[in-house]
Formats: C-alpha cells, sequence, structure tokens
C-alpha cells in the first residue's frame, strides 16, 4: 500500500504515529456528575449521574445487591434503591466500591472496546462449585489490564484526603494497568480551561461552593473556602418553598404520572397516576424529585442582580409589579411565580434571607463571605490579580442574573479595584470546566514529562502522588 | 491523491450500513435508491483454521464414497447460506462486540459488492455506541490490509439527517436490541442517550423485546420464536393508540366475533405436502398501504418495476428476468388464491379493520429444510455453481422484496434454491413452504409492552430536557423522527408521540400564557425583535375551552399529519426558538417531523431506513462534489480519511477526518 503512494523523503513513516497524541483519559468525578472522555475533545464523551442504582434480589439474609449505573437505568423498579459513591458534605468518594465500578463503568465499559470475555471468565469453564467457592486466580495476571495503553488524568476536590490520593493511584495502577497517572485539583483545571495560570476560581455546584485562588498553577492552600451553598442546598430551599406555598405544592415527580390534563393556574391537578405493583423506595424517587426542582430551577428561579440586596427595600414591590412565570408540573397544576423565584436564591448571598429548612447557613457560608475569606487569607500582592481574573464554573452559577449579581457583590466589596469576571458562555464550558482543563492539559505536549509514569509508581509506591502531584 | 480528493466517480463509493440483524450495502451513490443489498450481518468461525467465514460450513458424507473406497474423499464441506448454526453476531445492540468477526464481515460485504480496492472509497455508517479505539482498529484495517483509498465513518443519527435534511432533529433509533436517542442541534449533536448497553448485564430495548413479549404471550400456543417474528411483523400486530382513560391505556376490541373465523381455520394445511407459497409474508414496508384484512394492495406496483442497480450488480441480467417472470406468473396465481379466500372471510360480519377485531388469522409459512436423495442425472456434484446461483438469488430476492431486518435464517432464498439447483447435483437440500393458519386473540395487541414503551419515551424525554441551553429544546420537541426497523411496528411511533403528549406537553394555559412569555424576553434581549407573543403559539392556541388543548393536540398533531405541521428549519418557527432564550420550560409542542416526499421509492420504502440515504447523500458530498471552493473544500477534506493522510498521521487521525459527529 505504502509503494502506491510513496511518502515524501521528508517524513518517515514512524510506528508511532503522532508523537505527542496519546489516547489519553480524562476523570472528573462529582457529586452529582461523573464525566469522562478523551483528552483532546471539548466535551466529555460520557457524562453519568453519580448517583448509580442498586438492585436487590433475594430477601433477608440470602439478598444480592447488584449496581447499575447511569442515567437510562434509573427508572422505577422492583427493589431498587438509588444511591451516591460520594460523599455529599465533602464531595469527595466515599464508597470506594462502588466508585471503582462506576469509574470502570464510564472509563472502560463506554469508552474502551469490548473485549472477547477470556475462557476463565465466560463461565463456560467454570468449575463445579464444590463449596468452597474457591475459583483459581492464577491467570489473572496474565490478563491484559483494561487500560494498559491510555494514561489517565483524574481530578479531585482541593481539600482531598491524602488517603483518597493514594488509594486513586492504587487503581488506576494496580487494576486498571494504566501507564501514566496524573491527579489535579478542580479549580486548577478550570483556571486553566479560561486560559489563566492565577485566578480566583468561584466553583458554585451541586453539593458545595468553593472559592480557591490559583497562582501559577498552584492552588493557595490557606485560601480554600468552602461552603454547601451549591445547587442541592437551594433544591432545599425549593422545597421549603413549596411547602409554604398556599395552597401547598405536592412534589410528584414526572415518572408518577402517567398522562395530565391541562388546568387552569392554582387549580388542584388532573392527573391519572402511574400504578407500580412495587414499593417504589424513597431514594429513587428522591432523585427523581431532584429532577423537577432542577427543571425549575431551569426555567424560574433567578437571581435578583442588584445593585443592593434584594431584601433592601423597595426591590420586592419593583419584582412584584413585573409579570412573573409560570411553571407546570408534571401533573399539570401550575402557578405563577413573581417574587418568590428571586427570594429563592437570596439566601446564597444573604443568610438572613434564607428560607427556613433543614440546612440552615451562616452568614460566613454566603458567597460574599467566602471569597472575602479567601481573598484575605492570600498575600496582599497577589489580590488585584485575582481579582482581575475571576472565573466562574459550576452548574449552579448558570442561574440567570447570577454573574451580574455576582458582579455588583465584588464591586460593592472592592471599590476602586478592578474586577474582571470570565465566565464562559457556553453551558457546557461551564458545567464542565474541570474536566475540560484535564483535557486540555493531558492533551498538551510538554505534559508528558509530567506524569507519574508506572516505573515511578512501581518504584515509590502510592506515596508518590503526594510528592509529585501537589 | 490528497490534491484530487473528490475526484471519485459517484458509482465507485461503496456504501455500507451496518446494522446487528442485517447490513444494507450499496456500490455506487448516483442513484438515491433504497439498498441495492441488505446482508445477514453475521460470520461463521472456520473451526480449523480459525477464520471467519461468511455461512455455515458442515462435513457431510459423500453419497457415492463407498464405490470409491477413499477415506479422504468420504467427506465433503458444503456451505448452507441459510442456516445460522453457530452463527457470530459482530454487532451486538450496536456494539461491535467482536472486532476480528466485524472485519471479517466488512470484507465479504466488499467482496460480494465489488472487486476493486485502489478506487473504490468507502463510506460506512457508524453507530454511536462504537468507542475511539474502534473506529482506530477499522481504520488501521482499512487501510493496512486493503487499498481502499478513503474512508468516512458516519455517526448513524448523523446519516438519518442527510437523509432527512432537517437541520434540527431529535433523531430515534430503534433497532433490534437497541434504541438510540440523538439530539440534533443545527446540525450539531446536542444530546444522545441509548438504551441497552450492558450496565453490566444487558436489559435490550427496541424491536426484540416486543417479539419476546409476543412470544411469551403465546407460549400457550407453542409459537416458536420464528413465528413471533413473522407475525410480529405481519399486519395482525398492532400498537394501538394511547387511550389515556383506559386501563390498559389501549382501546381493545370487545365485538365477539369468533364463530364466522371458524369457518377459515384449516388446520389440515400444516400438514399440506409442499403447498406452494400462496402469498409471501407482507413486506413490513407497506404497513402504509391499505391494511384491511392484512392484505395490503399495491404489490402489483411493486412488480411491475425492476430494479435496474440490481439486476445489473448480481450479473446474470438473463437468469435474473426469467425468475422474474416466473415470480410474476406465481404471484398472479397467488393473487387469485387468496382472492378467493378473502372472499371466503369476507363472509364474515363486517370488513371491520385488524384494530376492531378480537381475533384475527395469522398465515404462517415456515421453511422445511429436508435432505434428498435425487438420482444422479449427469456426472459429478457441483457444489460451487449451487452456490453461485443460490447466493445470486439471494440476493436479488432480498432486494426485492425491500424487507427489513429480517429474521434468522430469513426465508428468501428458500423457494428459488430448489428451482435452480434441481437437475445439477444428486444431494440436495430441499426447501419447501408449509403455510400454517393460527387464530390469534388480543395477544396481537397486547405485546406492545408499555414498560417497554415507557423506556422509550422516558429516554427522550430525558435527552432533550438535558440539552444544556434549553433554547434548543423546542427545535428537538417538535422535530421528532423515529428510524430503525424497529420503528416499522405498526402504530408504535404514533403512540410514542401520544404518550409523550399525554405525560409531559406542558399546555399552553388560557390564563397565563401571554404573561409567561413577556418576562423571559425582559431578561435576555432578543435578536428578531420580535416581542409579541402572538407569534410564538401559531399552532396551538386553544381554541374555546370545551375542546381540551392537550386532547386536541394528541389528535391532530401528534399524528404526524404531513403539512399541518410546521416545517422545521421554516424561519416562521423561528421566533420561537431563538426568541425566547431564557423561556424555559418545555416541551410547548410535540411533533414528529415530516418526510421528504419527493423520492418516490423511498417513500414506498419507508423512511426507516432514512441513514441509508443519508449515507448516499454524505458520500455524494464527501467523495463527489468537485470545483469547490477553498475554505468548503478544506471541510470536504475533513469529512473522509484519504490514504495520504492516514500515512502520515495514522489512525487517530479518523477522529477528525470523519462524519462522527464529534470534534
Amino acid at each position: 500500500m505504502s509503494s502506491q503512494h510513496p511518502l515524501p523523503n521528508t517524513q518517515q513513516p514512524s510506528d508511532v504515529y503522532g508523537g505527542d497524541e496519546v489516547s489519553a483519559l480524562v476523570l472528573d468525578a462529582g457529586y452529582c456528575h461523573t464525566r469522562a472522555g478523551f483528552a483532546g475533545e471539548d466535551v466529555p464523551k460520557s457524562v453519568l449521574p453519580s448517583f448509580y442504582g442498586s438492585l436487590k434480589t433475594g430477601d433477608g439474609d440470602a439478598a444480592t445487591y447488584r449496581d447499575i449505573f447511569g442515567d437510562e437505568c434509573l427508572i422505577p423498579r422492583a427493589d431498587f434503591e438509588v444511591k451516591n459513591y460520594m460523599s455529599r458534605a465533602e464531595s469527595i468518594v466515599e464508597d470506594w466500591d462502588a466508585a471503582t465500578k462506576m469509574w470502570e463503568h464510564v472509563l472502560i465499559k463506554r469508552l474502551q472496546p469490548e473485549k472477547p470475555t477470556p475462557p476463565s471468565k465466560n463461565g463456560l469453564n467454570d468449575p463445579v462449585p464444590d463449596g468452597e467457592g474457591d475459583v483459581a486466580m492464577d491467570d489473572v495476571e496474565d490478563q491484559e489490564k483494561p487500560l494498559a495503553e491510555s494514561p489517565l488524568l483524574m481530578t479531585e476536590a482541593p481539600w482531598n484526603t491524602g488517603k483518597a490520593r493514594e488509594k486513586v493511584i492504587e487503581i488506576a495502577m494496580e487494576s486498571w494497568g494504566c501507564p501514566a497517572f496524573w491527579l489535579s485539583r478542580t479549580p486548577v483545571l478550570a483556571a486553566f480551561a479560561a486560559g489563566k495560570a492565577s485566578a480566583l476560581v468561584i466553583d458554585v455546584g451541586g453539593a458545595n461552593t468553593s472559592v480557591t485562588a490559583i497562582h501559577d498553577g498552584m492552588v493557595l492552600k490557606r485560601s480554600i473556602q468552602k461552603s454547601p451553598v451549591g445547587g442541592l442546598w437551594l433544591s432545599g430551599q425549593i422545597r421549603s418553598m413549596w411547602d409554604n406555598n398556599d395552597p401547598k405544592i405536592d412534589i410528584v415527580p414526572s415518572y408518577m404520572v402517567e398522562n395530565k390534563t391541562p388546568v387552569d393556574a392554582g387549580a388542584p391537578a388532573q392527573a391519572k397516576l402511574r400504578k407500580f405493583p412495587y414499593e417504589i423506595s424513597q431514594s429513587f424517587r428522591t432523585y427523581e424529585e431532584e429532577r423537577l426542582v432542577t427543571e425549575f430551577k431551569e426555567s424560574v428561579v433567578e437571581v435578583w442582580r442588584g445593585p443592593g440586596r434584594y431584601s433592601n427595600p423597595g426591590n420586592e414591590d419593583i419584582v412584584r409589579s413585573q409579570p412573573g412565570r409560570v411553571f407546570e408540573m408534571p401533573n399539570g397544576s401550575n402557578q405563577m411565580w413573581r417574587e418568590q423565584r428571586f427570594r429563592v436564591s437570596e439566601g446564597m448571598w444573604d443568610e438572613t434571607a434564607a428560607l427556613p429548612a433543614a440546612e440552615s447557613i451562616t452568614k460566613a457560608q454566603t458567597i460574599p463571605e467566602l471569597i472575602k475569606a479567601a481573598v484575605n487569607a492570600v498575600d496582599v500582592d497577589l489580590r488585584p490579580n485575582l481579582l482581575g481574573n475571576i472565573v466562574i464554573t459550576g452548574g449552579t452559577s448558570l442561574l440567570n442574573g447570577f454573574g451580574d449579581r455576582l458582579n455588583n457583590e465584588l464591586m460593592a466589596m472592592y471599590p476602586g479595584m478592578k474586577i474582571k469576571i470570565h465566565a464562559p458562555g457556553l453551558t457546557t464550558e461551564r458545567r464542565f470546566s474541570a474536566w475540560l482543563g484535564g483535557s486540555i492539559l493531558a492533551s498538551l505536549g510538554t505534559f508528558h514529562q509530567m506524569w507519574i509514569s508506572r516505573k515511578e509508581y512501581e518504584e515509590n509506591g502510592a506515596g508518590i502522588v503526594e510528592k509529585r502531584c501537589k | 491523491m490528497g490534491s484530487q480528493q473528490g475526484k471519485w466517480r459517484e458509482d465507485q463509493v461503496l456504501i455500507i450500513c451496518p446494522g446487528s440483524q442485517t447490513t444494507m450495502a450499496q456500490l455506487g451513490c448516483s442513484e438515491l435508491t433504497p439498498p441495492t443489498h441488505r446482508i445477514p450481518t453475521r460470520m461463521f468461525k472456520d473451526e480449523e483454521t480459525n477464520e471467519y467465514t461468511p455461512y455455515h460450513t458442515y462435513k457431510r458424507k459423500k453419497p457415492n464414497a463407498t464405490v470409491d473406497g477413499k477415506a479422504d474423499d468420504q467427506w465433503e464441506f458444503v456451505e448452507d447460506r441459510d442456516s445460522i448454526e453457530g452463527a457470530v453476531y459482530p454487532l451486538q445492540g450496536g456494539r461491535i462486540a467482536n472486532m476480528a468477526a466485524f472485519l471479517a464481515f466488512l470484507d465479504h460485504v466488499h467482496s460480494l459488492l465489488t472487486t476493486t480496492y485502489h478506487n473504490t472509497p468507502i463510506m460506512l455508517m457508524a453507530s454511536p455506541q462504537w468507542t475511539r479505539p474502534d473506529c482506530e482498529a477499522i481504520a488501521r484495517y482499512v487501510f493496512e490490509k486493503t487499498k481502499t483509498p478513503a474512508l468516512c465513518l458516519l455517526n448513524s443519527a448523523v446519516a438519518a439527517q442527510y437523509g432527512l435534511k432537517w437541520p434540527t432533529l431529535t433523531v430515534v433509533d430503534i433497532g433490534f436490541e437497541k434504541v438510540d436517542v440523538t439530539c440534533i442541534h443545527e446540525y450539531l449533536i446536542v444530546g444522545h442517550k441509548d438504551l441497552g448497553y450492558p450496565n453490566p448485564d444487558r436489559e435490550i430495548s427496541g424491536g426484540e423485546v416486543f417479539t419476546q413479549k409476543l412470544l411469551s404471550l403465546l407460549k400457550d400456543k407453542k409459537f416458536t420464536y420464528d413465528m413471533a417474528e413473522q407475525l410480529k411483523k405481519s399486519s395482525l400486530c398492532e400498537v394501538l393508540p394511547y387511550a389515556p382513560d383506559l386501563p390498559e391505556l389501549m382501546e381493545l376490541p370487545t365485538d365477539d366475533i369468533t364463530p364466522a373465523v371458524g369457518q377459515i381455520i384449516n388446520p389440515a394445511s400444516s400438514s399440506a405436502e409442499g403447498v406452494k407459497v400462496v402469498e409471501p409474508p407482507k413486506p413490513a414496508t407497506a404497513f402504509g398501504g391499505e391494511t384491511e384484512n392484512g392484505i395490503a394492495e399495491g404489490k402489483e406496483n411493486d412488480e411491475g418495476v425492476l430494479d435496474v442497480a440490481n439486476i445489473v450488480t448480481s450479473g446474470n441480467t438473463r437468469e435474473f428476468l426469467a425468475k422474474k417472470e416466473k415470480e410474476k406468473a406465481e404471484k398472479a396465481k397467488a393473487k387469485k388464491q387468496s382472492k378467493a379466500q378473502e372472499a371466503e372471510s369476507a363472509a364474515k360480519p363486517a370488513r371491520l379493520p385488524n384494530s376492531k377485531r378480537k381475533v384475527n388469522v395469522f398465515h404462517y409459512e415456515e421453511v422445511v429444510h429436508e435432505d434428498v436423495q435425487v438420482p444422479i442425472s449427469n456426472g459429478a456434484p457441483k457444489p460451487e455453481a449451487i452456490a453461485a446461483t443460490n447466493g445470486n438469488a439471494s440476493i436479488s430476492e432480498g432486494a426485492t422484496n425491500n424487507q427489513g431486518a429480517k429474521p434468522e435464517g430469513a426465508p428468501e432464498a428458500g423457494g428459488d434454491a430448489t428451482e435452480s439447483a434441481v437437475n445439477v447435483t444428486n444431494t440436495e437440500r430441499r426447501t419447501k413452504r408449509v403455510r400454517r393458519d393460527i387464530e390469534i386473540g388480543l395477544e396481537r395487541f397486547l405485546f406492545a409492552d408499555r414498560g417497554e414503551i415507557n423506556r422509550i419515551t422516558d429516554t427522550i424525554y430525558r435527552t432533550i430536557q438535558a440539552i444544556d441551553e434549553t433554547y434548543k429544546r423546542t427545535g428537538c420537541w417538535d422535530n421528532i423522527v423515529f428510524v430503525g426497523n424497529g420503528a416499522r411496528l405498526r402504530g408504535l411511533k404514533d403512540n410514542i408521540i401520544q404518550t409523550l403528549n399525554a405525560r409531559h406537553l406542558i399546555s399552553p394555559s388560557t390564563a397565563t400564557i401571554f404573561t409567561s412569555e413577556l418576562p423571559s424576553n425582559m431578561a435576555t434581549p432578543s435578536g428578531t425583535g420580535s416581542q409579541t407573543p402572538t407569534g410564538s403559539f401559531t399552532g396551538q392556541i386553544p381554541t374555546t375551552s370545551s375542546v381540551n388543548p392537550l386532547l386536541q393536540a394528541a389528535t391532530t398533531a401528534s399524528l404526524g399529519v404531513p403539512g399541518a405541521t410546521q416545517a422545521p428549519g421554516s424561519t416562521a418557527g423561528d421566533a420561537f426558538g431563538s426568541g425566547h432564550h431564557s423561556h424555559g420550560q418545555t416541551p410547548m409542542s410535540i411533533k414528529q417531523a415530516p418526510m421528504p416526499t419527493y423520492l418516490a421509492e423511498w417513500t414506498k420504502n419507508g423512511f426507516e431506513e432514512a441513514m441509508f440515504l443519508g449515507s448516499l447523500v454524505a458520500a455524494r458530498l464527501a467523495y463527489c462534489i468537485h470545483n469547490l471552493d477553498a475554505g468548503t473544500q478544506e471541510a470536504q477534506r475533513t469529512m473522509s480519511l484519504n490514504r495520504v493522510d492516514y500515512n502520515e498521521h495514522g489512525p487517530k487521525l479518523i477522529h477528525i477526518h470523519s462524519m462522527m459527529g464529534d470534534s
């Protein structure tokens, strides 16, 4: 074939095509979503909810559980619980077994070609169980590891524990056989995705909001601020608002509705509900309710843009005079939302405006205070540069009016300083900015000298990650 | 070669659209016709060489072995083109489950259609489930093992879009064991979800689920898989319209007309020897036609048209024409017979449509093989000759029938094989068709598993609602298309749309419609300047309160009446899409995109195979358009990967130089 189209002499054909292009994988695990894909691409190929399903078969002590992953499998089922492998409070891995399985699903099952089942595992050659249940494991070593050809870059929260970091490299190296590995912190990558080496990263995510100062690609540890004021907290506020509404709004997630009939605003719903011949677990229901709340956030909730707080006199009247928005529930009931849609998000900025909910917050946990604390923890000389390079990321930052309000708050806090906010317009960039930064980083030719190689790992053990990934 | 990109002739391009069951393929894209070849996607592993062969081969004792006496000569290898014994299916649920077999299959398809490599660029449709390393492996194989000059991988959803030409679409691809939902907004893929992926166990979704359900319902009647599959494809099986108020969510017929039906049940015919084909199982494509009593008219029209391309590719024109004539005569005879039978059955109380009958009769045809000893007429057996004629017959049959995904061991080649091979060999496999009439009750409606339909509707809902930019969702809701032969199931598409409408449609509530529209415009400046809310609701203004708008929507808009719906992409509808970027809640309307009407052959074939049409169009664009300006030429260059670029950059370039819909 090459004789047909000879290559020019200047170009040597080589077996290693495109030397700087390895098929590195990037994995970014958050509390709400787990994203995975190939370095060099601009969106993660597979985005899965970090929530997964656990199916129970059998009863009592004989019960066995099977985990299933992916949004499409989270449908009403019998004996079905929805779980999450991350910790809500910290956004770091809580259940390592489930985490490994989930990651294998996104990285290997969804992104790697199907491997023919080796004869030892296809069930045809299993020895008859003799009661001991100890199948020979001799040939496990011989099998090719699933990621033997793909370096892996993973993200972590800036407050991740040393133990968790070692565990992660162990999984990557031992179980998956990665040739190279790197661990990077989400705010660093978010700044990177925005094209900045130094920035103040405000990450308003699902479970947490964090503010971190990045200088020359390094996290300034003392600046890290974290609070639960994120998407789920806002969901709590919305639920509280619905509870105290008049009439009280029952949350009927869409899986319960077979069909609905349109009704006038404020009228009781006329819907036919689906009947299930089994019990629907509370965890599944909660997960489904969250979908509904998310839709409400997308289409109704708005942030009071300022200037000043929403609770300042007169503001509420302005909003009330403007037309509101109608939201229709899955069961067809609908209602107009006017001033409430601003009030519900005000707690993020002003703790006194927060609605009474299970999670009450303190002043220090509001976004302006987080920023203040983070900036104050940084050397005075660095502050102007940080305030001139503010990066907003995280899905909850997509709330309507969020950027305007943040700008107003910052102007009020730091009068006379030059404040510049970088907020990507593309929704995907905002939601996946940490992944995107990882994708850019891992596809850089120069990054290849940085990876922790397999050899290094074998020589130094899991502790290497603490030394290298600072 | 790089500078000559796009210098191929239209008749040189090889188009392959692999499916888990059937692969559509054709050489040449000059005519936008339905595929000339439909090839079962399966391979057989040769135990001795460990290679994959396209047909099942088995050893058979030579009948004259005793005469020779030599041990070696006692056995011969025979290819059985219909057998599925030991078949390997390289594609499962869209994924490449066995790469070696898949590559061997590609090779088989290639050699079946053409013998040249060096001037035959390939357009290969790819499922969204194919992984990056999969694509690289295919590129590597194609360029390193064959002399193919260029390869283009085309995402199946994009292919469907090229076939249907709308810029914004939600493509619902209902396959054999998988369902893919892909949202495309302004030619960009903005969302995708799939069903039927191993997780780690596979929960299949798609056409096969319905067959299995039907089979389980008819277990008591001793139905086999083949019978269930044939019944499902017949006009008897219908997914009834979604009836929101009934407990079964469909309106099952209640009238009892069994006594009349009893007359035509003819158990004797099951044992009748070699009953000639009365009427071949009605092609699924005739669904659009008249459906009364399961007999579709317009069959003759089919016959009048000879597929010239098909005849040419199959090589032996004369033989083909002769066969065609014979077929015609036979069918005319059959027609008469079936007419008579119909008259008999018309004695029933009324000619009720299938959906109103409690029971209906299913004519099951079975192909029975048997090895028969035929007196030796003229010398040595010529198994090769059989193979050759057999092969042609099978291919052309499949093509003329225009039939969708065939069940295993599709009976296509059967009858012809008998005819063409009669006086060639001494031992032969005789094939005959046996017909049985079976009475089917409500099972033929109840097989429409609500759980499966709910899975599909939920996936559509979630995929569209998960599009990041809310304003893009509207267009995707308004232009839903169903492709894949699983979607040929009668009434399934309408039922899905009706279900979506009844469950998810946001009603434009009279009291709130204006207020809900206005403020959203205040928030973001709208590019169109159309601030008047009236323009937004062209199709859906609830006229009077007496008419339930939802019901109206479910009964009119959802039935996909072409013309009544707004053409997607027309600027009139865009006031909705681009004007109200911040208005959130969707769907305000749910519609099927209208199908193009200018391709008569495709209208007849059904747009379930629009992916193939799109592949033809894409092949032209990628390989055959000349004299472009510099920018377009560069864009064209990245549509496919040619050999020069491959040699320079390697298989990874396939991700950039392809039409996989991602970067």
